[in-house]
């Protein structure tokens, strides 16, 4: 396949999947920790932790075990039979997985898009960053049970993890390798991964399949569940959830309609239909004039309208974003985007396929208005007349679907080495 | 260099190292310059520069396409004057940002804010042909991941060197690193957070752990760092970064004041908006340095009292800080009573009266360019180099894209344009900092040259 070709199916990547919602970060070193809750106040006052939290709350753990016994709330992981999960794999694929030497200039690796403590997505930007800053189109999703979706990225164009792996790997506007020849050349030149392969499928070095499985099962290895409502659903825990978060758990399944796309089922729940909608919010973006000034931060508390024309000198043109369609070709498919999960909603903002919302109630707000009115709107999306308190109790519902084994996760991550470029070269 | 020459650069040496040297004797009275702007640890030219050496971006797409060391020859007794006599070429684009000389000025360290590689030139063997000495390749991996490397800052014998973000979340919490002149690592100082301030007070709300520049006060064995923001937001799209409201939130508030000695950070104040370049006074009797807020468009000033407690205080507004005009590069006169400061957006660069700190007025506006980034002024504060790009990815797109250096000479009253290189044409990539090179440093003279020039400390 060529660049180009590569380019342009993967454009706007490192995307798996669609919308999240909020991060409402736990202050215990397992989130983001240059924490800027209440930075839009005069009173807002740092709460940052040092980098040195990570060392100090590594702790490597067996993640195996979850391919033979999901969490609570989830079915079996579905394991391809040309890539079963080992240890083996599982350990290599963790390594990649962190490792910055992977990209063409050694400055990006998949963690640094799914950021573990971030709700392996980035809660500081809307859109993703690229190599060399380059701009990708859309937010970069949480790979939380990324292992469940038969639609990977959010227009859903990839269908395995082990092909999925490959597109960010050679992107140009993400990790930017030249091509699959030169990603195996440096893994099979890096002393740190002598004989990995090998022990990890049987005997094969570094190849277009084996790096691409080997990536997979560490990503199909990243489920989540066990949350409050799991308790509460699947576990026969009566207080288990909050009374909040039960009266948003029946608008989530009656008044508010939203069980109809995330899904809920009787024994598990991936809260996704793993299918394609408009909601309006690609065709806002891409329809709507350019407002004449947007509203900037400067510091906290300090907002400036600054002048639309004044923006548009420091910006690349746009690259557009029609979804679904991109792939199909479909008319009907303009600006659909995969259903997220909602799992570990509280912990992967912003939200929506281009990070335009920021927090839970924003998101709550906008589907409680009908999304934004346009000719393929998602009849599903329409006014829902939430009160405030129901608007309320929906996030408090939101709130409760984060899994109980978050901290092993990130602690797991944190465990794992990060691969920087070493060695000085004399001239 | 003569005899006497050398035991004046020992003497500061020493007297830098002890950290109590009275730097402003060093300087010239009434000088103004990018010189005075460098670490008083520096030797330094107090006569015509004969070269500037331009560390430049590479553009995809133009010429070779990767990050260079751009020599021009400067001296206006030379054939070549106001020309491209040596570009160096080093792989990649790196996103080629500040640069600093060692303490010895035998050699140019010029950082990658992308790629962390720090790039040692030679610059004393030909002074107009730098070649590449050696590159720091590890810079993250040995100084416990830091990523960034922003100001290269001489200090006795060694190199300081500011991060800008790190290799867990490319945010902007970060570290100072400390290398020996030969390249070799000796310690990483995390900038201070809440959960570990390492000892600083923190003054007011914010303790962000981020970082920028660095300046030293050795008088009052003091340094001075400011804060800007990590991988993600430096490297992005500026106008996309501007409509990302959680981007936004990822600018460094602060500024530290540390013990020069100890490399303990001391006091952690509130200068919010991003301060960036530092400058430090150079009177025996002054004790504060300068800063400017690119967000808030705020000049501040970062000063000791009476009574020797550290302070900050915000003393001018530059330009209509509603038109979000960034100031960016600033240079201090050795007198202290001037400070010139580049904004961004408007191409402009503008003269602050500073002699009272507390009340700095403007007195000179002048537009550079559809963009301007960095200045730098000779010794005797005669000559202004202007250069064009802030990062690969804010500088203004299309025709305003201008890259050049230009050379003004200033009458105490005036600018005038002497000359101008168009970085675009010549296929060299976006000019970003400068620094001047001499024969006279080194005890040199240019081929055919009749007299030679003069440093000193």
């Amino acid at each position: 396949m060529s660049r180009r070709a590569i380019t342009a199916l993967s454009a706007g990547c490192l995307l798996l999947c669609a919308a999240h919602l909020r991060a409402s970060p736990a202050g215990d070193g397992y989130s983001g920790g240059d924490y800027r809750e209440g930075y839009e106040g005069h009173d807002y006052v740092t709460r940052s932790l040092s980098l040195d939290t990570r060392t100090q709350r590594a702790r490597a753990s067996d993640l195996w075990p979850v391919f033979q016994a999901p969490p609570l709330g989830l079915p079996p992981i579905p394991v391809p039979a040309d890539n079963p999960a080992t240890p083996a794999a599982l350990a290599l694929g963790r390594k990649l997985f962190f490792d910055r030497r992977l990209s063409l200039n050694g400055t990006l690796s998949c963690a640094m898009c799914h950021v573990p403590e971030q709700g392996f997505a980035n809660n500081e930007l809307a859109l993703a960053v690229g190599l060399e800053g380059r701009i990708v189109r859309r937010n970069a999703p949480t790979l939380y049970n990324v292992g469940y979706f038969r639609h990977l990225f959010h227009d859903g164009r990839e269908t395995r993890l082990e092909q999925q792996a490959w597109l960010p790997l050679l992107a140009h506007n993400e990790m930017a390798n030249p091509s699959v020849g030169e990603v195996i050349r440096k893994l099979s030149d890096l002393a740190d991964y002598r004989g990995l392969f090998a022990q990890a499928f049987g005997g094969r070095g570094p190849d277009m399949e084996t790096i691409g499985a080997a990536l997979a099962t560490y990503t199909r290895a990243l489920v989540s569940g066990g949350s409050a409502f799991d308790r509460w659903r699947y576990g026969g825990d009566s207080q288990a959830l909050n009374a909040a978060a039960r009266r948003g758990y029946e608008l989530f399944r009656g008044k508010g309609g939203c069980a109809s796309c995330h899904r809920v089922g009787r024994s598990s729940a991936l809260f996704t239909d793993d299918g394609f909608h408009n909601t309006g919010v690609g065709w806002y973006a891409a329809m709507t004039p350019a407002r004449r000034a947007i509203r900037v931060q400067l510091a906290p508390g300090v907002f400036r309208m600054v002048n639309s024309d004044i923006i548009a000198k420091v910006s690349a043109p746009s690259e557009g974003d029609v979804g679904r369609y991109e792939v199909t070709l479909d008319p009907a498919d303009r600006w659909k985007y995969k259903t997220p999960s909602l799992r570990n909603i509280a912990l992967t903002a912003p939200y929506m396929h281009n990070g335009s919302l920021q927090t839970l109630a924003e998101v709550v707000r906008f589907y409680n208005q009908g999304g934004y009115a346009n000719p393929g709107l998602d009849p599903r999306i329409r006014p829902l007349n939430l009160s405030a308190p129901e608007m309320q109790d929906l996030v408090a519902f939101l709130q409760a679907l984060t899994g109980d084994n978050v901290e092993t996760l990130v602690a797991d991550a944190f465990a794992a080495p990060i691969g920087d470029p070493e060695a000085d070269s004399a001239r | 260099m003569n005899s006497s020459k050398l035991r004046n650069r020992f003497l500061a040496a020493a007297l830098g190292a002890a950290g109590v040297c009275t730097v402003a004797g060093l300087a010239a009275p009434g000088a103004v310059a990018d010189e005075t702007c460098q670490s008083p640890y520096m030797a330094k030219i107090v006569g015509q520069e004969d070269f500037v050496y331009v560390w430049t971006l590479g553009i995809e797409g133009l010429g070779d396409g990767q990050d260079k060391l751009v020599t021009v020859d400067t001296n206006p007794k030379s054939k070549t004057y106001g020309k491209v006599v040596a570009t160096l070429s080093v792989g990649g684009r790196n996103e080629a940002h500040h640069s600093g000389l060692t303490d010895d000025r035998q050699y140019l360290w010029a950082g990658g804010l992308d790629t962390n590689k720090i790039f040692i030139f030679d610059v004393h063997t030909d002074p107009a042909k730098p070649t590449l000495h050696k590159v720091i390749e590890d810079f993250t991996a040995k100084s416990g991941g830091v990523v960034g490397p922003h100001t290269t800052y001489a200090l006795p014998g060694r190199m300081m060197v500011t991060g800008l973000s790190n290799n867990q979340d490319h945010g902007g919490r970060t570290a100072l690193v400390e290398y020996t002149n030969a390249g070799d690592y000796v310690a990483t100082y995390w900038m201070p957070t809440d959960d570990n301030l390492r000892g600083a007070k923190k003054t007011g709300k914010y303790a962000d752990g981020y970082g920028y520049d660095i300046r030293a006060l050795p008088r009052l064995n003091a340094m001075v760092t400011s804060s800007f923001t990590g991988w993600s937001n430096y490297m992005m799209d500026f106008g996309k970064m501007l409509s990302d409201p959680e981007a936004m939130k990822r600018f460094g508030n602060t500024v530290t004041v540390w013990n020069l000695h100890t490399r303990q950070p001391q006091e952690v104040f509130d200068v919010p908006g991003a301060p960036l370049e530092i400058r430090c006074a150079w009177q025996p009797n002054h004790n504060y340095c300068f800063t400017t807020t690119a967000l808030t468009s705020k000049l501040w000033l970062v000063y000791q009292d009476d009574n020797g407690k550290w302070g900050t205080k915000a003393v001018a507004d530059i330009g209509d800080p509603a038109k979000i005009p960034l100031p960016v590069d600033i240079s201090i006169s050795s007198d202290d009573n001037h400070l010139w400061v580049n904004t961004f957006m408007d191409g402009t660069t503008r003269l602050f009266d500073i002699s009272d700190p507390f009340a700095p007025k403007q007195v000179l506006e002048q537009r550079i360019g559809a963009q301007v980034n960095m200045v730098s002024s000779s010794w005797d504060g005669k000559r202004l180099y202007y250069t064009t790009s802030l990062l690969n990815n804010w500088d203004k797109k299309g025709k305003d894209n201008e890259q050049f250096l230009k050379l003004y000479h200033w009458d105490g009253k005036q600018l005038s344009k002497q000359f101008e290189i168009d970085f675009l044409k010549e296929k060299l990539g976006r000019a970003h900092q400068m620094r001047f090179g001499a024969y006279s440093l080194y005890a040199k003279q240019a081929p055919g040259a009749g007299e030679t020039e003069i440093a000193q400390r």
